[in-house]
């Protein structure tokens, strides 16, 4: 048996055996005793809470109900009101984002795209001109950008034969991941300001656009990676029996990257559903998430621990259930079979 | 159906890898472009099945102008080296997808993929998927997957490389009999001497992006139209003496030898397989030499004779002795002889 074979639990050595499930044991205990804390947290009177650690209900402190009932009767629609749309806004931003970033990175995987650098200086120029419209001359900025748009397409056509350096398809991935490399919150003001412009602000639509532009990079980073590794042999072999590139993208390759969209449709799910900051400064009453909710038990009367603790676990309860359900789809190896002999 | 392809090239870029080919593959006709990898072998397959665009020229099938058309209107099956089953679809959604896609009613679909399954053995595997086959039953889905729409035109490339040996020798011969049966013209692409010779009908021997020569496997071999073609064909390879050629006599060092053919070329290639050399005596040889090596191959024995200046290698009885170092003598069988220029190849007629 080599060293670099696997071994079966039943074949270690007693020693190892104690090692390996001390290890396990104790990081099982790391990631379960905080959950543990918020569950029992959740049950306790606030004279539970600040009268020391307390750990085994009916032992240690008394359970309650109180925070149950107060989050879910006294509060009752100020709670069901910022869950729904946390749901709401997670779902269709998610919906949105893997659909227009698996287009996105499919086409960036199989054509080849020049951008000439001198279209994208127009476009640039065109920005700055809206910019200057409305901010030095008081411009209103529906008539400012229908003049840039104008002036962008007019300029990119003009200078259309003209020689320019162009770029690649990795530039253009790049560019879409070096998106994330700025702290989102050097974009929250402008985020702001622009759907104050177009009056959206504290509205679902505001949260789920945001979300799918801040989720873009990675799905398109992401997905990217998942059809690269598609044989392309399947495709050509697709289109000679026939089948159209709509027909393909939906019957052969969408089917093989299931694993791959369901992990990625999973990871940016869970991010609009936790996002605090951009909700933070997009929401006020209406569109507030259940992060925003969870933040503000620790308001005027100092931190409700015991009222935050109800609002986490009904947070994540439904994302445990989806990770459940959705693990089967995120096994490997969907494509052996297909090009190896 | 018959496919032409007229004064047909490629470029990628800047880079020519295919120069203007013209081929005329005739109704049910088997048709091997063979060549080394970057021969252009394989682009000249991929622009017949519309998967790479064409620079310059006019690609017909049956008649009708396809150089431009999209490949799934040219109606043309092909087969892939890896043959690229989907593997999400079991053997039976793999053989009937493009049925599926031209929306044959159920029964008859149900029929059609029975049909070809059992004319390639695959009856009990049809619920399947691929990674539960061999590579011999994959290759045979694929195999079925291009029959059973009953295309104008079969491409193949490569399709037995990724089989072993023994494999790869049942299957040509499966592939021979079935193209043989079906009468589809079929274009085949092999870096494989052997898959060309016993398969085609005519062969079209690429090279450097250029059609060498386009014929039967026997006028190929025994008829080559160039230095490249001959020592292409036949293995082990035509041996190959330098020297100068006077009239009928081929001088190379101290040896003359009489040629059938006539010229005066400075510096001229003898050619002469393996097996149209004989050991004898140094007496009565063409060329003398000492035994550099010797092989037994099973049935026969291949002899390396080092000459003054060359090796020759002589296909001898399998019940050949003799030691290594030995002097021993070559003679040529005359008949038999290929004169090139040594500089462009070209064949002294």
């Amino acid at each position: 048996m080599s060293i670099f074979e696997s071994k079966k639990l039943g074949e270690m050595a007693v020693g190892t055996k104690i090692v390996v499930y001390g290890v396990l044991g104790i990081w099982t205990f790391i990631v379960l005793f905080p959950l543990y804390w918020v569950l029992i947290t959740s049950f306790k009177l606030p004279i539970a809470v600040s009268g020391g650690p307390f750990y085994l209900p009916f032992v240690d402190f008394l359970p309650s109900l109180h925070a149950w009932s107060y989050i879910f009767f006294d509060l009752g629609n100020d709670t069901f009101r910022p869950y729904f749309n946390s749901v709401v806004v997670a779902v269709f931003s998610t919906l949105l984002v893997m659909i227009t970033g698996s287009l996105a990175a499919y086409a960036l995987s199989r054509f080849t795209f020049r951008p000439r650098l001198l279209t994208i200086l127009i476009f640039i120029l065109a920005v700055a001109l809206v910019i200057v419209l409305v901010a030095a001359l008081g411009v209103n900025w529906l008539i400012a950008v229908t003049v840039g748009v104008a002036l962008a397409v007019i300029g990119a056509g003009m200078f259309r034969r003209t020689p320019s350096p162009t770029l690649g398809n990795p530039d253009i991935l790049f560019w879409m991941i070096s998106q994330r490399i700025f702290p989102p919150v050097v974009a929250a003001i402008p985020i702001y300001v622009m759907f104050q412009q177009v009056r959206l602000l504290d509205t679902h639509v505001a949260l789920i656009l945001t979300y799918t532009a801040v989720n873009l990079p990675i799905v398109v980073w992401l997905m990217y990676d998942f059809f690269v590794s598609i044989p392309k042999d399947l495709e050509e072999s697709a289109e000679l029996d026939g089948a159209s590139r709509i027909r393909i993208f939906f019957e052969i390759i969408l089917p093989l990257s299931k694993p791959g969209l369901v992990a990625t449709s999973l990871l940016v799910l869970i991010f609009s559903w936790n996002e605090y900051l951009l909700a933070l400064f997009l929401s006020t009453a209406n569109a507030q998430t259940m992060p925003l909710l969870v933040a503000a038990q620790n308001a005027t009367r100092g931190p409700q621990w015991w009222y935050m603790s109800v609002l986490i676990i009904i947070m994540i309860v439904p994302v445990i259930l989806l990770a459940l359900v959705l693990q089967r789809f995120i096994a490997k190896g969907l494509l052996v079979g297909a090009v190896k002999g | 159906m018959t496919v032409r392809l007229e004064k047909v090239a490629k470029f990628f870029g800047s880079v020519r890898v295919l120069h203007e080919l013209d081929l005329d593959v005739k109704e049910g006709e088997f048709l091997v472009l063979l060549g080394a990898s970057g021969s252009g072998k394989t682009t000249a397959l991929r622009m017949i099945a519309g998967l790479e665009t064409v620079s310059s020229g006019i690609i017909t099938i049956a008649g009708r102008d396809v150089t431009n058309v999209l490949p799934k209107n040219r109606d043309v099956a092909m087969v892939f080296q890896s043959y690229a089953l989907y593997p999400h679809k079991t053997v039976a959604e793999n053989i009937g997808y493009p049925l599926k896609i031209r929306r044959l009613p159920r029964p008859e679909m149900e029929a059609r993929i029975k049909d070809v399954a059992d004319q390639v053995q695959l009856t009990p595997y049809l619920a399947r998927y691929p990674r539960q086959l061999s590579g011999g039953q994959r290759q045979r889905v694929a195999l079925a997957r291009a029959m059973v729409r009953r295309p104008k035109v079969f491409l193949m490339d490569e399709p037995l490389s990724n089989l072993d040996a023994k494999l790869r020798g049942h299957m040509r011969a499966e592939l021979g009999h079935m193209q043989h049966a079906l009468g589809i013209t079929t274009i085949y692409v092999t870096h494989d001497q052997i898959e060309a010779m016993t398969l085609a009908h005519r062969v079209a021997l690429l090279e450097g992006g250029k059609l060498q020569q386009l014929d039967t496997p026997a006028n190929i071999y025994n008829d080559p139209a160039n230095l490249f073609v001959a020592q292409f064909i036949g293995s082990p390879s035509m041996n190959v003496v330098r020297g100068t050629l006077d009239g009928n006599l081929f001088m190379a060092g101290g040896t003359k030898i009489m040629v059938p053919v006539m010229g005066k070329v400075a510096e001229a290639v003898l050619g002469v397989r393996p097996e149209d050399c004989a050991l004898t005596a140094p007496e009565d040889a063409d060329v003398n030499g000492n035994i550099y090596a010797i092989e037994l191959i099973g049935d026969h024995t291949l002899v390396t004779v080092k000459t003054e200046s060359d090796m020759l290698t002589v296909k001898a009885a399998k019940d050949f002795s003799a030691k290594v170092g030995n002097a021993v003598g070559v003679r040529l069988s005359k008949d038999n002889l290929y004169l090139f220029e040594a500089e462009r190849g070209v064949r002294v007629r």
